[in-house]
């Protein structure tokens, strides 16, 4: 398959990157790793007239821990991820989804955390060849007026498939965006539209930098369910984080599901349902896995694969195994 | 949107090519260069036929802009073989048969050389684990694991095995 055409930019310096992407704006895209971006490019879905290569950008990959955070250059590999003992130790649940994307030939140094984060939403009406599109009338985030996915549907209900978002989420991260002459840190959990066409809160000329992780005595684990062991995108993901107390109870819990919303999804009921519980208590967590199940079900479509029934009863079997991951490594 | 003047280091040897934007690093070696060792099959990075290395490591040049690969040492399955001889892991899949369409091979043999140079004896959960971003329509696996464990290690991992090699040790 033929690449459409485009003109090449490589930047030597995020400056010169971001002077680039103000004067662009949206004729421009980032092209980090590019195995989201250029597999986008060939089925006809983006066509930029410029993609902005972050070759060069050797100062947008690094992990580091300074001030009770861990900070993740945007353009970090994946690899890089799963070979670092900081984040195995301290951001688990990151290691465990950085290693189920893809395959090793996509995460070694091609496939970048930054890209990952800000992969666009998928649904298996959309994401398909321009032959098979041309077909029938375009869906809402083809340009048109029609959900393929749920009948009458009056907005894109595209699924965000990150494995990374999930995990980061559960993890508490933050993001930084820089654009020319200034830069926010936002929230991951806030950075979401609930548009399925634009699933980001950022503006074309944004670049996403840095992402930050708390350090805060927590444990976390990240489980995920696809029909392959490899090159697949889960069917659904949950990650959580457990903070123990000192009297091995939890004092704190954060659950996500991943791959059934239109961005991963934060259970505020459930995670706040084990507050105070032991971190032996099965049943708690079972509980817990069941109200996320409940949760997840309002947000969910038929537009990944498998039946719908099978994927809301697979989030409490995901976010379940999670939680006991998690908090057996909390018991230490 | 003009070609551009671009050198690559392929198989240890400089290639000066012009190349547009657009295309893929696949596409250079196979048309511009004539390297058709690495095939193209389903061109979105899920197959693995294309797999190539850059700076040793194991990449989909289907995937992989041209451009972007300037300045990395590209080695593609061309490289593999010394002038008169087979790479041990080459030898290997002949005589496992390993090889059936064979145009999922020098992927494999990619990823599975780019293993073999970081891990010299690899566990069949490793092999397994390396390759599964390759796929064989002809779903001959078994020989492909059995072909790169042999190439690592043939006393540990193959003691039954009765090819050349293990007479010739």
């Amino acid at each position: 398959m033929r690449l459409p055409r485009f003109d090449y930019l490589r930047p030597e310096t995020l400056d010169q990157a971001l002077d680039l992407l103000a004067t662009h704006r949206d004729d421009a895209k980032i092209l980090a790793g590019g195995t989201d971006l250029l597999v986008r490019m060939k089925k006809g879905l983006l066509n930029p007239k410029i993609l902005i290569s972050l070759k060069s950008l050797n100062e947008l990959s690094y992990i580091k821990e300074d001030a009770g955070c861990i900070r993740i250059g945007a353009r970090t590999p994946l690899a890089d991820l799963i070979a670092s003992d900081l984040i195995h130790s301290k951001a688990r649940a990151l290691a465990q989804a950085c290693e189920k994307v893809g395959a090793i030939t996509i995460q070694h140094y091609r496939g970048t955390i930054g890209g990952n984060i800000l992969q666009d939403n998928r649904c298996h009406h959309y994401n398909q060849s321009d032959f098979h599109r041309s077909g029938r009338q375009a869906c809402h985030k083809d340009g048109g007026k029609i959900c393929y996915a749920r009948d009458e549907a009056d907005r894109c209900n595209s699924t965000c498939q990150s494995d990374g978002a999930t995990a980061l989420m559960a993890l508490g991260a933050d993001i930084t965006l820089a654009e020319k002459g200034g830069e926010r840190t936002v929230d991951l959990a806030g950075f979401y539209t609930t548009d399925g066409i634009m699933p980001f809160a950022m503006e074309s000329h944004e670049l996403l930098k840095e992402i930050t992780i708390p350090v805060q005595g927590a444990q976390s684990a990240y489980q995920r369910l696809a029909y392959r062991s490899a090159i697949d995108y889960p069917i659904v993901c949950a990650g959580v984080l457990i903070k123990p107390s000192k009297e091995n109870e939890i004092a704190d819990a954060r659950i996500v599901v991943g791959a059934m919303g239109r961005s991963p999804l934060f259970f505020a009921q459930a995670s706040s349902s084990l507050k105070g519980k032991k971190l032996t208590d099965t049943n708690a967590f079972k509980k817990a896995a069941d109200t996320s199940m409940d949760s997840a079900a309002a947000f969910a479509v038929h537009n990944v694969g498998a039946t719908l029934e099978y994927r809301c009863a697979m989030v409490s079997q995901m976010v379940f195994r999670a939680l006991e991951q998690a908090a057996g490594d909390a018991k230490g | 949107m003009e070609k551009i003047k671009i050198t690559l280091n392929i198989n240890d040897k400089p290639c000066e090519v012009m190349v547009f934007p657009n295309d893929t690093l696949l596409e250079v070696l196979r048309d511009e260069l004539d390297l058709t060792g690495s095939k193209e099959s389903c061109s979105e990075g899920v197959c693995g036929s294309c797999t190539i290395q850059m700076d040793g490591k194991p990449v989909r040049s289907c995937l992989t802009l041209a451009m972007e690969a300037q300045g990395s040492r590209i080695r593609t399955v061309e490289g593999l073989a010394s002038k008169d001889e087979l790479s041990d892991l080459q030898q290997s899949f002949i005589d496992h048969g390993a090889v059936q369409c064979g145009f999922c091979t020098p992927g494999m043999l990619m990823t599975a050389d780019a293993l073999l140079n970081e891990i010299p004896n690899p566990d069949e959960e490793t092999i397994k684990k390396t390759l599964a971003g390759n796929i064989c329509r002809c779903t001959g696996y078994a020989k492909i694991i059995e072909a790169v464990a042999h190439a690592g290690n043939p006393r540990e991992h193959c003691p039954d095995c009765k090819t050349d090699r293990n007479t010739r040790e």
